[in-house]
């Protein structure tokens, strides 16, 4: 951390950000000059059709692709000026990310795959903090497991614990409870604001589902790469102009 | 339990461990599940380059130390001396009595065995050995426990202990007189193990040892015979070999004398598992280099699969160095785990082999452990996992975090960074240079790793060659056709690995064929047709008018030439001693033994001078040699320089006239030395013939009776005169050969099985888009044989380029091999070349078929409802 120079300023701050990938048939142009701040400690949803630029705006956001124009800032911190390896201790201090496929790593246990972004760090007490956040989504009885060996809502749990653990900053979403059924999927989110709201993590949230996204406190709308849509879902106080 | 859960967790998962390793061990412990499956090919080609290594290595240790322990029964003694053509004089066998313990003499000479009641004769290399023999070892014969006491004069009779081969063939049995030179004596049972005579790779003839004090009485012994006299004794009690030596040869400096101790108690053999180790080593680590594609080719795949968790771990943090080592940790662990299977096995084939080599070989060959060699192996195996593992290392430290996101566009396929194509460049260079530093010759090992180096390399351009060409290719109308040639060049066709699988494998063993041919046919064919049918030895100079009348009489001679000669050993080159000059290896033979010497006074016929001017044919000045071109410009002689001979017991210094090219391939009479006229006249000396029979097409005898009548024609007449018949000569050659042969091809093979291990891992990796293709196109109607003769073309076209492309890498190495290294001509023996090339395409036809009828035999419905 005391390598980076932060600024003060909105947890999340996006300028004319631009994404282009060079295809075959001419270059795609994903997202058209996106501007966003987002305050610390704001619950956001970003919704939109598929093919919108929802996940290449996170991708941004995580650090994990770089824009081909425009400027990214989390935490007051310029991506601009971190290379690749920057960016990975960047994600393992501040970042949290939480994915549709849960994306476990299945040669580890439970509690090793929460305690990765521990050990990364370099946390001596790793282990007893994966420990403590599997406790925390309810599977502390669990811990020797493989991902294999849970269902995919206990998969999902273990991810978020993974995302809790190292206290981030930032959560990213990307359609948490894409994969799981309704019920299971709805404890997960219980999950989910209940972890957000004990530490006032700013979270940004992917999803299509509406009721989902009206919890949040603010809902962005991205279509063909812009955002079109920028609405606080009450009060009317809370609105934050894109 | 959710604390001993934690305890468990973290007792396999955190620990003391730097976080890298704790990463692979993680990965390590899930095994197959985790999709170690492809390691099997990478553990097998590691495991089976490895073990060959170590047990070319182990084994020829084995050997060495089998010599080595076994030195006094093969030397016969702790020491040995040897003249040729003269026993030791009284003073001589004084100074030895003086200063040995035992002492046994022995004699060796070639003569005619005969039987005295037919006329059956044959060659036969007979030893005469005295009372004290073997002083080392023991001699196994049939009656068991016959020794120098059976060979003693009885009831009128010496006897005489015979080769069993000798038996059958004169149609003897024990018990029977067998008549050699004037004297007839009674075979009293057969050699099994004769402790002595393993040092002798090559021999004319079956054995037969009589009493030395019967060897006058045959009449063999002339002078200047060609005779062998061995003198084997027991050191002082305290004396060390060297010392003894010195003090031997400061006793009796002109004796001629060669001298042995117990460290060159079979230098033919010594040298000759040097050599068979070198180039065994060297295949062995062609095997191992085939094997690295398939390393190469499994750590890729491996990787492949592993993409998620590689970006997962980025996406959580971890820094592209910590992936890469994470990795590297668990190649090298699986790398550590083939190189022990490959030590195990090549530590046990001594011990399997063994006992079947000491019975051929004629000495025990030592068991045990050998950790030099092993290490070695265990080096090479490393390195060459290091070689190449490290680029698909270094590639997967680049897989972008946002991969687990989607497969959005295709990117380009980036070069790994700088320090990682530096690194694969030095573990490459590791390995190159362990080769050649672990092996004794250094320049051959460089030469055949730039030569497999740059041979995968072509087979790599080769394989792209084809690709583009396929891509290029006007679309065929045939539809089998037009998805053979699809499947040459869509993205992750196996035709590159294919080709660099088999091809290396494959010449390596075009190479061998084509070798083995040439010589075989060189020795069987071509040398027959143009050498002489027999060498008569030993014609005492007053037998030569008789000789010369029978020769003369004898239809069908085509050619007949006799020189006399006698046998001296070069003791001083300008002064210096041999031990002191610096020796090309190519000429050191000159030095290792007694050499022909002969006299003329005009040049022999065909002789090419390089240097300097023969003598006047009426010269009779100071002494002149005339040195073969050879071995004087590797010794840097030239006209004008001096020789120091050894003859019987007497030095001679002879002034180089010229230097003269010799033709030693063609099996006629050479000489390294030509002396002029004066100088040995004088020696007791015999004369050496070549007779050339070739009966004409009315003669009543063919040729093989025509030879026999001229052999018995001559040794009726002149019973201490051998005949030695080149044919057969050759054909015992050509039966060594033969077993060399076996042995190269059979340590070849292991390149090939290495090549088909890593063209069924190829294969396999492709197996699951095969299934798909094959399902894809049986749904849209084509029939099983549309799509078997597709995939039997793909893999035919594949084959077929490997091996021409084999066959004519194999056949530049051959060509290089004889006519540079053999110095002997290259023939392109299309029939040998063209069964390899037929081998190589049903070896890939069968595994591309394998695959594919695994893949015509899926149901259709099952795979559709999961994609």
């Amino acid at each position: 951390m005391a390598d980076i120079d932060a600024t003060p300023g909105p947890m999340i701050s996006l300028e004319g950000l631009r994404l282009t990938y060079p295809g075959g048939a001419g270059p795609v142009e994903v997202l058209r000059g996106l501007d966003l701040a987002v305050a610390a400690g704001e619950t956001v949803s970003i919704v939109g059709p598929s093919g919108s630029g929802k996940s290449s705006m996170m991708m941004l956001i995580a650090g994990l692709e770089r824009p081909s124009g425009g400027r990214v800032a989390v935490g007051g911190v310029d991506f601009a000026r971190l290379d690749e390896d920057g960016l990975a201790r960047f994600r393992r201090d501040r970042v949290g990310i939480v994915f549709q496929d849960f994306h476990l790593i299945p040669t580890m246990t439970a509690v090793e795959n929460v305690a990765v972004p521990l050990e990364f760090a370099g946390r001596r007490d790793a282990f007893e903090r994966a420990q403590d956040a599997l406790v925390r989504v309810g599977l502390g009885h669990r811990t020797g497991h493989y991902p294999g060996q849970l269902s995919g809502g206990e998969q999902q749990r273990v991810a978020l614990a993974r995302a809790w653990a190292v206290e981030p900053d930032l959560l990213l979403a990307d359609e948490p409870t894409g994969n799981l059924d309704g019920e299971t999927g709805q404890k997960i989110i219980e999950l989910l604001f209940e972890l957000q709201a004990g530490r006032h993590t700013t979270l940004l949230l992917i999803t299509h589902d509406p009721a989902l996204a009206a919890r949040c406190g603010r809902t962005v709308r991205l279509q063909d790469g812009r955002i079109v849509e920028d609405v606080a879902a009450a009060p009317a106080a809370d609105r934050v102009p894109a | 339990m959710a604390e001993a859960a934690l305890t468990r967790a973290a007792a396999v998962g955190g620990g003391r461990w730097p976080l890298s390793l704790r990463l692979a061990r993680r990965e390590l412990r899930s095994g197959p599940a985790s999709g170690f499956r492809g390691f099997r090919i990478f553990l097998a080609c590691l495991l089976l380059g490895v073990a060959a290594i170590a047990a070319v290595g182990s084994l020829a240790q084995a050997m060495l130390d089998g010599l080595e322990q076994n030195g006094r029964a093969l030397l016969g003694g702790e020491a040995e001396l040897r003249l040729l053509h003269r026993e030791a004089t009284p003073a001589e066998l004084a100074w030895l009595t003086a200063n040995s313990g035992r002492l046994s003499e022995t004699a060796e000479l070639r003569a005619m065995a005969r039987d005295p009641g037919g006329g059956q004769r044959r060659l036969v290399e007979l030893k005469a050995v005295d009372g004290s023999y073997p002083l080392y070892g023991a001699l196994a014969t049939e009656p068991a426990g016959l020794g120098p006491a059976a060979l003693a004069e009885r009831d009128g009779s010496w006897g005489a202990l015979v080769d069993p081969a000798l038996l059958g063939r004169l149609g003897l049995e024990v018990g029977d007189r067998l008549a050699i030179g004037g004297l007839d004596y009674r075979i009293r049972g057969t050699i099994r193990h004769e402790p002595d005579r393993a040092g002798r790779v090559f021999s004319f003839g079956p054995r037969v040892m009589v009493a030395l004090a019967s060897l006058p009485a045959t009449g063999l012994v002339q002078p200047g015979s060609l005779i062998e006299y061995h003198y084997r004794l027991d050191l002082p009690p305290g004396r060390a070999f060297a010392d003894w030596r010195k003090r031997l040869v400061a006793a009796l400096p002109e004796s001629g004398w060669r001298i042995r101790g117990l460290a060159q108690a079979a230098p033919g053999i010594q040298r000759f598992v040097e050599q068979v180790r070198l180039f065994m080593t060297l295949v062995g680590l062609t095997a191992l280099l085939v094997g690295g594609v398939g390393i190469a080719n499994a750590v890729g795949s491996y990787l492949e699969q592993k993409k998620p968790t590689i970006a997962t771990l980025k996406c959580l943090g971890a820094p592209a160095f910590l992936i890469f080592r994470a990795y590297l940790w668990q190649v090298l662990a699986l790398a550590l785990l083939g190189t022990l299977g490959g030590l195990v096995v090549g530590a046990l084939v001594p011990l399997a082999v063994g006992p079947l080599l000491s019975e051929r070989l004629n000495f025990q060959v030592a068991g045990g452990l050998y950790p030099g060699a092993l290490a070695l192996a265990a080096l090479f195996g490393l390195l060459t996992t290091l070689a190449f593992s490290l680029w698909p290392l270094a590639r997967a430290q680049q897989v972008p975090a946002v991969a687990l996101f989607r497969d959005t566009v295709q990117r380009a396929r980036r070069w790994p960074p700088r320090w990682a194509v530096a690194a694969t460049g030095l573990a490459a260079l590791a390995l190159a240079g362990t080769a050649v530093l672990g092996t004794s010759d250094s320049r051959l090992a460089l030469g055949f790793i730039l030569g497999a180096a740059l041979a995968l390399a072509a087979f790599r351009l080769a394989a792209h060659g084809l690709v583009r060409v396929a891509e290029r290719l006007p679309r065929p109308r045939r539809p089998d056709l037009r998805l053979a040639l699809a499947n040459l060049h869509r993205p992750g066709a196996p035709t590159a690995n294919v080709a660099m699988s088999l091809g290396l494998g494959l010449t390596v063993l075009v190479a061998i064929a084509l070798i083995q041919g040439n010589l075989r046919q060189r020795v069987l064919e071509e040398l027959p047709a143009e050498a002489p049918s027999f060498y008569f030895i030993d014609i005492q100079p007053d037998e030569v008018a008789t000789f010369q009348k029978i020769v003369g009489a004898t239809p069908g001679v085509v050619a007949e030439t006799r020189v006399p000669m006698l046998r001296g050993r070069i003791t001083r080159v300008n002064g210096k001693r041999p031990e002191d000059l610096q020796i090309p290896k190519q000429v050191t033979w000159v030095f290792q033994g007694d050499r022909g010497l002969t006299w003329r006074a005009t040049p022999p016929e065909g002789a090419k001078l390089t240097e300097g001017q023969w003598w006047p044919a009426d010269y009779r000045g100071a002494p002149l040699v005339s040195l073969d071109d050879e071995v004087g410009k590797a010794l840097g002689l030239h006209p004008g320089d001096h020789l120091t001979i050894n003859v019987l017991g007497r030095d001679f210094t002879v002034e180089i006239a010229n230097l003269r090219t010799v033709e030693w391939a063609d099996l006629k009479i050479n000489f390294v030395m030509i002396f002029s006229p004066g100088l040995l006249e004088g020696a007791p000396h015999q004369d050496i013939a070549t007779v050339r029979l070739q009966p004409g097409p009315d003669d009543a005898l063919g040729q093989a009776a025509a030879e026999d009548a001229l052999e018995r024609r001559v040794t009726d007449a002149l019973p201490n005169v051998s005949a030695i018949r080149v044919k057969e000569a050759l054909q015992t050659f050509a039966q060594m050969l033969d077993s060399i042969a076996a042995a190269v091809t059979a340590t070849a093979g292991v390149t090939l099985l290495a090549g088909t291990l890593v063209l069924a891992g190829a294969v396999a990796a492709g197996h699951r888009r095969r299934i798909y293709d094959a399902v894809v196109l049986k749904v849209l109607g084509a029939t099983r044989a549309d799509i078997g003769r597709a995939f039997l073309l793909e893999y035919g076209l594949i084959g077929l380029v490997t091996a021409l492309l084999a066959a004519l890498a194999g056949s530049l190495a051959a060509w290089w091999v004889l006519t540079d290294i053999m110095n002997s001509p290259f023939h392109f023996l299309a029939g040998r070349v063209a069964l390899t090339v037929l081998l190589a395409t049903a070896v890939t036809l069968l595994f591309g078929f394998v695959g594919t009828w695994r893949a015509l035999a899926q149901k259709a419905a099952p795979l559709l409802r999961n994609e």
